[in-house]
């Protein structure tokens, strides 16, 4: 059957068949089933697209790039057994996004086949998972963090909303309770001292479970907030900001994901004048053939999570480039240092990776839902109207003390 | 039973031989397969034997895990010496502890009102777990690596097949074991009349709640036993698809046979593994699936065979022939006809597609099969509709035939199922 | 007070709302015995048939329309499918409503896509209400609340004042006498297992234009309601119409108490000891809120299995 697989991907076009030089095989392990298939099927795109422009210009080493996905179903077990596969058919890389706990599966997935395959090393490129504890307890040396977190999110926000004058004071702070939710939480709370606020009250809900947000919009009112942060996504933030919307109270959301997709149509209205931190806004793009160049591939302008994957890959592709094997075996590891020095200059600022726990320090783009926008969201006639772009410098939060990595001697 | 006694010692040496040769994926996928059997067996065991539908199998079978990898990481750390090889027996405790527990509480009711309890005791869990961090590691869940032990270090996809080769053939062994021996005997009594069996003087929920410990501990063992392969767990894996997924499995298979759910987990997972690779829509083909064997086949594919077993020295083989090939490839028509129309709905609903038709106004043709396909042609329509409804036609036709058949040619003694295999009880 | 107030105005809505889509369960169970693991589903396919009807015509033709052809499906569901094994008993029906549960799902998501539908009320119902201490209720919440009095009183009426009412009480009682009396007997369990999935389907139709339309709405709403009907006595329509509404008000009072069980262990004397414990002992029970219905299921099932409303099975 595998056979068969590769026969379908060489007759699709996916790989072309190896003949001389090794091939780079990238595998792409996400979440193509399942809840999480929108989000999913955005980072395969995003990643496909700068690796097949790679490929256009003459691949790697010699070679097409070859990039397979693999769909892990949206669970942890669905990633290892992907994993597993993607091992078998030789992957040295891996790129995944959707949902921390498969971040977290995939990571130690990687982290053990190192220690037990020295010389076939895999290098993982986590383009989504934002839960600190990847970077802190879980932080190795072959893994990537290619996205935000939420000091990162949250930093660049309420410093953005607090010079539009739509901070306030008075902060409440709405999240789901896991880990990212609690990160959110701690992250709000660290910044009252610096942009002057209070936080009111904080909450934690449960994860996507709620269908009415109207009693959370009861609590909130009675603490008399000037706005809310919130890292909530998908249907936690939509049926919240709507139940808000409903009740007619007057307050700014800060939020870390309202640029999903659908959010704004299902908003309407009521989503105008919020604020979103995200790793980019397809409206800065100097040259606006690249937003075009990405509907031609996928079908859709760049937005949500695919402005921040398209940097991540490029990143990694800088650092593809400053190997060269000369057409014979790829070495992993000399493409992982090769990272820790790679500099991406962007529309918006250098991407570079953070030696100590391979963090990404990265621009953070402040946007505010606005009409009359370049490229309208979802169908309407809103969109996200980059307020200011937050330096990477500025965006950059302290090393964890409870990363501690081995590196390759 | 020679001949069954050969095939499973060939199953066996097949097993044991063949996966060397085979790539990490399938050896992966094989060790899954295993683990799924043994769940499916395990669970069988409550269902088919003890006439006790449980939804929440995934609890015991995740508490398995979550105890195994406990005690991994007390063996990582080097706080145990604990050999790697006896980890599952861990699961298989906990299991036990906590499937009578559950069973306690769970056989006081019956039906219907059993199956909410499971539900409800496995949602309750699922619930209560990422919010426990020190248990379960919170959403991440918790990950360790497996240790050396007895000379074998487990660092290879294979020995960790071996393994979890031999823990599955000795439980399953000992699950079948189970249903020859006398207390086996009565579990299959108090699922046929239970009424009957408390009359003789059995305590009736004392069985039924050792019954219950007995399916979780090997539901437990399972879960050890995914553990040890995937070296990491989290709350995910009491969610309600894992239970959902083993009462597939078994009735697909059949669940009123001991090897049905066995052989429905094994083949259920090879074929959502080689499937999912390929289309997106696998889950809509499983359900399907499994619909259709609830319709036309209710005791699962393990009853088909069993009809045909029990019958083998009354049914007119010859003249079964034709017909049976017939609607095979019936079968196939149909199926064809169907994937084809499922996976051009796949592609003309995509959101690429359906962006290309806004940004250029007409409908591309697109490519399936390696064809082009011209969206409003006939043609691409006629395609699939024509075999599809050749191939219901057909079977409706070699159906009626084939009953015929099983009615005129058996021994007038054995009363022919309408269906093949459908010869189900009443189990509410 | 205020707090009060409005907890209880949201809990009471929702309540309305998870009693729409439990009606049509609990109606099944009760008349045909059949547990109906799809019902959830009725209620997807009614907010998105509801949402294709409004794009081609207006909100209401989807609201009225999208119920029929839920109820259909339902009516086919049960002709073609349920009926035929139904000799194998009620554990099989479960489990094959349990199946078509998983291909609703997937069909919804191979024509609709995975990204949660627009499909919003029109604009003449996106108005406020009144408004309750500073905040603006919103009037369609109200009208969930009507649609589901209407569908109650109605369904009431229907079952106990008329003639077809008596027939399908009839037919529950004593099915084989019912038949001999010359009652079609296989046709009214058709006609309630459509109006069942007909009446999930107009809390999907009404409910989806409100909270957003998305392909895990069945699998969200399904166990709560699972639970409704447990609690408020399976079969039992009062029952659930109380379940509902206790249930929605609970969750809607969950959120602003941060009870802990280190708080009440403190009432003891062991607040100390439960503080240093943690995990569970100190989570608060706004973000544990999710896991109280089912314990309250649990609860229920062991020591009044019949429910609140329920006859003694």
């Amino acid at each position: 059957m595998r056979h068969a697989l590769s026969a379908l991907a060489i007759a699709t076009g996916l790989i072309a068949p190896a003949i001389h030089a090794e091939p780079l095989k990238v595998a792409i392990i996400e979440s193509l089933s399942g809840s999480q298939t929108s989000t999913g099927r955005m980072y395969s795109s995003a990643a496909r697209y700068v690796l097949e422009q790679m490929n256009e210009q003459g691949g790697y080493n010699g070679e097409p790039i070859q990039i397979k996905d693999y769909d892990n179903g949206g669970n942890t077990s669905g990633a290892a057994s992907q994993f597993r596969q993607a091992v078998a058919d030789g992957a040295h890389v891996i790129i995944q996004g959707s949902s921390s706990a498969v971040a977290g599966q995939i990571t130690e997935d990687v982290r053990k086949h190192n220690i037990r395959n020295k010389g076939n090393e895999i290098v993982y490129l986590n383009m989504g998972g934002e839960a600190l504890e990847l970077r802190g307890d879980k932080c190795h040396f072959h893994a990537f963090h290619l996205t935000t977190t939420a000091p990162m999110r949250v930093g660049p926000l309420v410093k953005v909303m607090a010079q539009e004058g739509d901070l306030g004071d008075r902060v409440y702070s709405i999240n789901q309770a896991y880990s990212w939710g609690q990160d959110m939480e701690q992250a709000i709370k660290s910044y009252a001292d610096t942009y002057d606020y209070e936080v009111v009250e904080t909450v934690l809900h449960e994860v996507n479970r709620i269908q009415d947000f109207a009693p959370f919009v009861a609590q909130i009112q009675a603490a008399k907030p000037s706005s809310v942060i919130t890292g909530n996504w998908s249907n936690d933030l939509l049926l919240l900001m709507k139940a808000v919307g409903d009740s007619g109270l007057d307050v700014t959301f800060g939020t870390t994901f309202l640029d999903q997709v659908g959010n704004v149509a299902n908003a309407g209205k009521m989503a105008l004048g919020h604020y979103v931190a995200h790793p980019g806004n397809a409206e800065l793009n100097k040259d606006p053939q690249d937003a075009e160049d990405y509907k031609a591939f996928s079908g859709h302008y760049p937005v949500y999570v695919e402005p921040g994957t398209i940097n991540g890959i490029r990143l990694f592709t800088e650092a593809l480039r400053a190997n060269d094997f000369k057409g014979g075996d790829i070495d992993v590891n000399r493409i992982a240092l090769a990272m820790e020095q790679a500099r991406l200059e962007t529309d918006i600022g250098p991407v570079s990776i953070r030696r100590e726990d391979h963090q990404a320090i990265m621009p953070v783009v402040v946007s505010r839902v606005e009409q009359g926008v370049k490229y309208p969201a979802d169908g309407t006639d809103m969109g996200f109207k980059p307020i200011q772009v937050v330096s990477p410098e500025d965006a950059i939060y302290p090393v964890q003390e409870s990363c501690r990595m081995r590196r390759p001697d | 039973m020679r001949y069954r006694f050969l095939l499973l010692a060939l199953l066996v040496v097949a097993l044991v031989v063949v996966p060397p040769f085979l790539g990490l994926g399938w050896q992966y996928t094989l060790v899954n397969a295993l683990i799924a059997a043994l769940f499916a067996a395990a669970f069988n065991l409550l269902m088919g034997q003890g006439g006790m539908l449980s939804f929440g199998h995934a609890a015991y079978y995740g508490l398995g895990a979550f105890g195994v990898l406990h005690v991994m990481q007390l063996i990582e750390y080097g706080d145990s010496r604990f050999p790697t090889v006896l980890l599952p027996l861990v699961g298989g405790l906990i299991g036990l502890v906590s499937g009578l527990l559950a069973g306690f509480f769970a056989a006081r009711r019956s039906g219907v009102y059993f199956a909410l309890v499971t539900l409800a005791l496995a949602q309750l869990l699922y619930s209560l777990a990422p919010h426990w961090s020190g248990m379960f590691g919170g959403e991440a869940g918790l990950s360790s690596m497996r240790m050396p032990s007895l000379g074998l270090d487990f660092g290879s996809n294979l020995q960790v097949y071996y393994l979890t080769l031999a823990w599955t053939l000795v439980c399953i062994s000992l699950l079948y074991a189970y249903t020859l021996t006398p207390f086996g005997r009565l579990t299959q009594a108090l699922r046929d009349n239970e009424q009957r069996v408390r009359f003789m003087g059995y305590n009736a929920h004392a069985t039924k709640v050792l019954v219950f410990g007995i399916s979780a501990m090997f539901a437990g063992i399972a879960g050890g036993l995914t553990a040890i392969a995937n070296e990491t767990a989290n709350y995910q894996i009491f969610n309600s698809h894992v239970s959902a997924q083993v009462v597939l499995h078994t009735f697909i298979g059949g669940s009123a046979l001991f090897f049905g759910p066995i052989i429905g987990a094994a083949v259920i997972t090879v074929f959502t593994f080689v499937v999912s690779g390929v289309t997106h829509s696998w889950m809509l083909y499983l359900g399907a699936l499994f619909v259709l064997v609830m319709l036309f086949a209710p005791n699962g594919i393990g009853g088909v065979i069993q009809a045909h077993v029990q019958r083998r020295d009354s049914l007119p083989w010859r003249r079964l022939v034709a017909p049976y090939a017939v609607a095979t490839g019936a079968l196939v028509l149909v199926a064809l006809g169907t994937v084809f129309i499922v996976q051009s709905l796949e592609i003309v609903f995509s959101e690429q597609y359906r962006a290309a038709v806004a940004r250029t106004g007409q409908y591309a043709d697109y490519s399936l099969f390696g064809m082009k396909w011209a969206l409003f042609s006939p043609l691409t329509w006629l395609t699939p509709l024509l075999p599809l409804v050749a191939g219901l036609l057909l079977l409706r036709r070699t159906a009626a035939r084939i009953r015929e058949l099983w009615a005129g040619g058996g021994d007038p003694s054995a009363c022919p199922p309408k269906v093949p295999g459908a010869t189900l009880r009443s189990r509410a | 007070m205020e707090f009060l107030i409005v907890s209880t105005m949201n809990g009471v809505i929702y309540g309305m709302l998870l009693f729409m889509v439990s009606a049509g369960l609990t109606l099944i169970f009760g008349m045909m015995g059949v547990l109906n693991f799809a019902h959830a589903s009725f209620y997807m396919l009614g907010a998105y048939f509801a949402y294709t009807l409004s794009g081609l015509f207006n909100f209401w033709v989807g609201l009225i329309v999208a119920p029929l052809l839920v109820g259909l499906i339902g009516v086919l569901v049960e002709r073609y499918m349920l009926r035929r094994i139904h000799r194998f008993g009620h554990a099989h029906e479960l489990l094959l409503t349990f199946g078509l549960a998983f291909i609703f799902e997937e069909l919804v998501k191979l024509f609709y896509g995975n990204y949660p539908v627009n499909y919003r009320m029109p604009d003449s119902l996106n108005f406020a209400a009144f408004n309750v201490f500073g905040a603006d209720y919103p009037f369609y919440r109200i009208f969930i609340g009507l649609i589901a009095v209407a569908m109650f009183a109605l369904l009431l009426i229907l079952l106990t004042r008329t003639r077809i009412g008596l027939v399908v009480r009839g037919a529950e009682r004593l099915p084989q006498m019912a038949q001999a009396l010359g009652h079609n007997v296989p046709l009214v369990f058709m006609g309630v297992f459509g109006t069942g999935a007909a009446l999930a389907g107009l809390g999907g139709a009404v409910a989806g234009a409100f909270f957003p339309t998305n392909p895990n709405m069945a699998l969200e709403l399904g166990v709560i309601v699972f639970v409704v009907v447990v609690v408020g006595g399976l079969g039992s329509l009062a029952g659930s119409l109380i379940a509902s509404v206790l249930i929605g008000v609970f969750s809607s009072f969950a959120v602003g108490l941060h009870w802990t069980l280190a708080g009440a262990l403190s009432w003891v004397g062991l607040g100390g000891w439960a503080e240093g414990v943690g995990g569970l002992l100190t989570l608060p029970l706004s973000s544990i809120s999710g896991t109280v219905p089912f314990l309250l299921m649990l609860i229920v099932l062991l020591v009044r299995p019949a429910g609140l409303m329920g006859s003694k099975n």
